[in-house]
């Protein structure tokens, strides 16, 4: 299996390169540049520009010149934030997104496991219908809405949490923003986790377990459990992705300084070397994660091996 | 006797609190009381993109590095030009102007701030190396700036001298009478040398920035704030009354209103669209909607084949209606525009259309005729670009709507990314485009470089020789009411052609906590410097 794992951290090279390269002739492909403004640059001033941060070299120079650059652990200067670089505003970004992300994951992993096993195992019930209810309200109504309640309700009605912002990681100012992404994770986890465990427990090997007589919590903890979490496991996957690698909507909502509010700002300035940046550190994480979830895989089914 | 006594200690106290307030604040009016805590929270639209004052661009940048610098002049609260690191200042011939400095100014490090700091800084400005995006714009009146920042002359031969340690000459390439506002501007600051030379690109980083205005930098956390506190080394030190200022970077406007409802902000940027009248019923004491000098108007492309007949441009300008526009689609307190140059802009006169006054059932049948004379039948196509905005949709519409009830034409509407729109635009691949403009300096030039020949600025491709002839006139005239005069004919004579379609001129229609005195609604520049701002007790 270790062996396993180096093979697949080693395809992340060829991966990077690949995702690289794509996303920079995109970017270079998209209309407007770094520089263009409301107010126009005369073309003399343009050209220092563009000299100053070498865009004036041919397309393939740049490419190679990042390349080194990004060997040597430079992701490049921002045109948008000009006094930083990208490895300084990825630094200052990351573990906010991922202490956010990561809480949220990990709350929502649990609360939608248990509430997921719960409404399976009483199915039709009152418990059933409410966790049905947050699945179908957590798909339902998009981020951009729930989060904006949870700022009137929390925030300017009852006084208790603030409206958004972000304080040297004082724990209040995160309460909302990971209410949000767990809500919204915890439905689909739950939903999924309910529907997989009802089939799993309609399964052969479960009315065998039955028949056995053994008692119900060891069917489930025992038996059932670990094939239902696979199809979990399948969609904790990308949600940890978008979780921790910049949850964009809600990071705009609750204006939060992480890794979503850069991808937009960079995109929309065409900050190349930004954008670039990010899509290097959310290709590494994704790699990670699919290798996580693949070794889960293994731990949960005798029949996976690698 | 005891009527007398009480009647001078009374008389005392007065002068006394009068002393004491002009020694805390030259503008706190008399008998307001100041809060315990001077601490203020203002929204500034967006992160801004450096704290460099030559590399500053963008409003949020530009009333950051005010806080942190001081130029020649600055402008007050009631956008006044007042002194700032020069105490005086004279013409000495129409192209020449000596700056006498102050001898108590210095860097927030304790140094003295001398003539050499303001000719370094704005050599470095016009550096080509530098590639400062506004090098152009102002490089434009000093002597050989702008062939400076092309590269073309050496940087010594821009019209920048120190004459003594305290003395700074500026030499324009015309007459520019309006050059102490123009210095008001941070790019044509003084810049630290000792301090840039110490620390290199991360000269602006807390705990290096070095600056020589009424605030200093204690914080800046990238898209999440930035937190400045009064510079004890200023000159005006005395007078600065507010102790801390957080600079949020929220350009969610609704994020915005609600960090103000909750408590966490006391002045939102801008309120979002749609929401001005809500909020001013529902928090009266707390909108501020003051004129500023900003022009939205939509761009006619004069190469374009159909926007190429000045008759085409003037009939779908003359059917739009401002009076609507302004009252019932953006509702938020704007004004009618029918100029180029903006009301209220010094230089010269906010020029009008004769049909302006006319009934609308006139100005139709008027713009039809110039259709039918230009070839251009109802039914006919025509496309206008717009970026993708709530705000610019809605007027879109309401333009299309006019032409297609009024003209019978019928509009394509296109919207696309900002950036696509100004690449767009300033290749001239477009028919109609959404433009606006805020004013760099309060002069009706920096208005008249969205419709002069050649100009950078100049998205439409129209040309009037004749009134850049006055222009020039205008500029090189020593008397300022002869320069007014020969602009505003300028201006006429251009707007006759129909470049744009002038629409609406900018207010900054936002919310500011009721206790933030100082905010006069006065600037139209909207530069307020945390300087002359305080807290009132509440």
């Amino acid at each position: 299996m270790w062996s396993y794992a180096f093979r697949r951290v080693l395809m992340t090279i060829p991966t990077l390169l690949l995702v690289i390269t794509v996303c920079y002739l995109m970017l270079h492909a998209t209309p407007g540049g770094p520089f263009d403004s409301e107010r126009k640059i005369s073309a003399a001033v343009m050209a220092n520009l563009q000299a100053k941060y070498h865009l004036d070299l041919p397309l393939w120079q740049q490419y190679l010149y990042y390349l080194k650059s990004l060997l040597q652990g430079d992701l490049g200067a921002s045109f948008r934030y000009a006094d930083w670089s990208v490895n300084d505003l990825v630094a200052n970004a990351l573990p906010i997104s991922a202490l956010i992300g990561g809480t949220a994951l990990l709350l929502s992993v649990v609360i939608g496991i248990v509430l997921g096993t719960i409404a399976a195992l009483r199915q039709n019930s009152l418990i059933d219908y409410f966790v049905m209810l947050i699945g179908n309200l957590g798909s339902a109504f998009p981020s951009f809405v729930i989060g904006p309640v949870l700022i009137l309700v929390f925030a300017i009605w009852l006084a208790w949490l603030p409206a958004g912002g972000w304080n040297d990681y004082q724990v209040h100012y995160m309460v909302l923003p990971i209410a949000l992404l767990t809500f919204i994770n915890v439905s689909t986890i739950g939903r999924v986790m309910r529907g997989s465990l009802i089939e799993v427990m309609n399964s052969n090997f479960i009315r065998t377990a039955k028949a056995k007589g053994l008692p119900m919590r060891t069917i489930v903890m025992r038996h059932a459990l670990k094939p239902a979490l696979m199809p979990v496991i399948s969609v904790v996957g990308p949600i940890a992705i978008s979780t921790i690698t910049g949850a964009v909507v809600t990071e705009s909502v609750f204006s939060l300084p992480g890794l979503g509010k850069l991808i937009i700002n960079g995109a929309s300035n065409r900050d190349y070397t930004l954008v670039l940046g990010l899509v290097v550190l959310v290709t590494v994480v994704a790699v990670l994660i699919n290798l996580l979830v693949d070794l889960c895989y293994a731990l949960l089914d005798p029949k996976i091996r690698y | 006797m005891k009527k007398n006594m009480s009647f001078s200690v009374l008389a005392a106290s007065v002068v006394l609190a009068m002393g004491a307030n002009a020694a805390f604040a030259a503008k706190v009016p008399a008998g307001v009381q100041l809060a315990a805590k001077q601490e203020l929270t203002r929204n500034n639209g967006s992160e801004p993109e450096s704290l460099d004052p030559a590399l500053a661009e963008s409003v949020g940048a530009n009333n950051i590095a005010r806080d942190l610098f001081e130029a020649l002049t600055a402008a007050d609260n009631d956008g006044r030009i007042v002194p700032g690191l020069a105490e005086s200042w004279k013409q000495t011939d129409p192209t020449t102007w000596v700056f006498t400095l102050r001898k108590n100014a210095k860097w927030s490090d304790g140094v003295q701030v001398t003539a050499d700091d303001v000719v370094y800084g704005i050599r470095r400005f016009l550096d080509p190396k530098t590639a400062s995006p506004y090098a152009s714009t102002y490089g434009a009146f000093l002597l050989n700036g702008v062939e400076a920042a092309e590269g073309k002359k050496a940087l010594t031969d821009i019209g920048i001298k120190a004459v003594d340690k305290l003395t700074v000459e500026v030499k324009t390439p015309y007459p520019v009478a309006f050059l102490p506002e123009v210095m008001s501007n941070n790019q044509l600051g003084p810049a630290p040398r000792h301090a840039i030379e110490k620390h290199g690109k991360d000269w602006t980083k807390p705990g290096k920035l070095v600056g020589n205005g009424a605030f200093v930098l204690k914080d800046w956390a990238v898209n999440s704030k930035i937190v400045i506190e009064k510079n004890p080394q200023y000159w005006d030190a005395k007078a600065v009354v507010l102790s801390k200022v957080t600079y949020l970077p929220i350009e969610d406007g609704f994020a915005d209103v609600k960090l103000y409802q909750s408590g966490e902000n006391d002045w939102v940027y801008q309120l979002p669209p749609g929401t001005y009248e809500k909020y001013k019923a529902e928090l009266p004491k707390d909108v501020r909607n003051s004129p500023m000098l900003g022009l939205r108007y939509y761009s006619l492309n004069a190469k374009d084949p159909v926007m190429k007949d000045k008759r085409v441009r003037q009939a779908l300008s003359m059917v739009i209606d401002r009076d609507i526009l302004a009252a019932k689609i953006t509702a938020d307190g704007q004004s009618p525009a029918y100029s180029v140059v903006v009301k209220g802009t010094a230089g010269a006169d906010a020029t009008t259309y004769d049909w302006a006054k006319w009934p609308m059932e006139q100005r139709v049948a008027e713009a039809k005729k110039l259709l039918a004379a230009a070839g251009l039948q109802a039914g006919s196509k025509i496309k206008f670009t717009y970026n993708t905005s709530e705000y610019h949709k809605k007027m879109a519409i309401f333009a299309a709507s006019e032409w297609k009830t009024k003209l019978g034409l019928n509009t394509e509407l296109e919207n696309m990314e900002f950036k696509v729109l100004l690449k767009k635009r300033h290749d001239g691949e477009y028919q109609i485009a959404r433009n606006g403009w805020v004013a760099d300096y309060n002069d009706a030039t920096t208005f008249l470089t969205l419709v002069q020949c050649g100009s950078d600025q100049n998205d439409n491709g129209n040309c009037n020789p004749k009134a850049e002839e006055l222009i020039k006139q205008g500029n090189q005239a020593k008397d300022a009411a002869k320069r007014k005069q020969l602009l505003t004919q300028a201006t006429k004579m251009i707007m006759d052609d129909y470049p744009i379609i002038p629409l609406l001129s900018y207010t900054t229609p936002r919310l500011v906590k009721p206790y933030v005195g100082g905010y006069t609604g006065k600037n139209s520049l909207d530069r307020y410097r945390n300087k002359d701002l305080y807290i009132i007790k509440h």
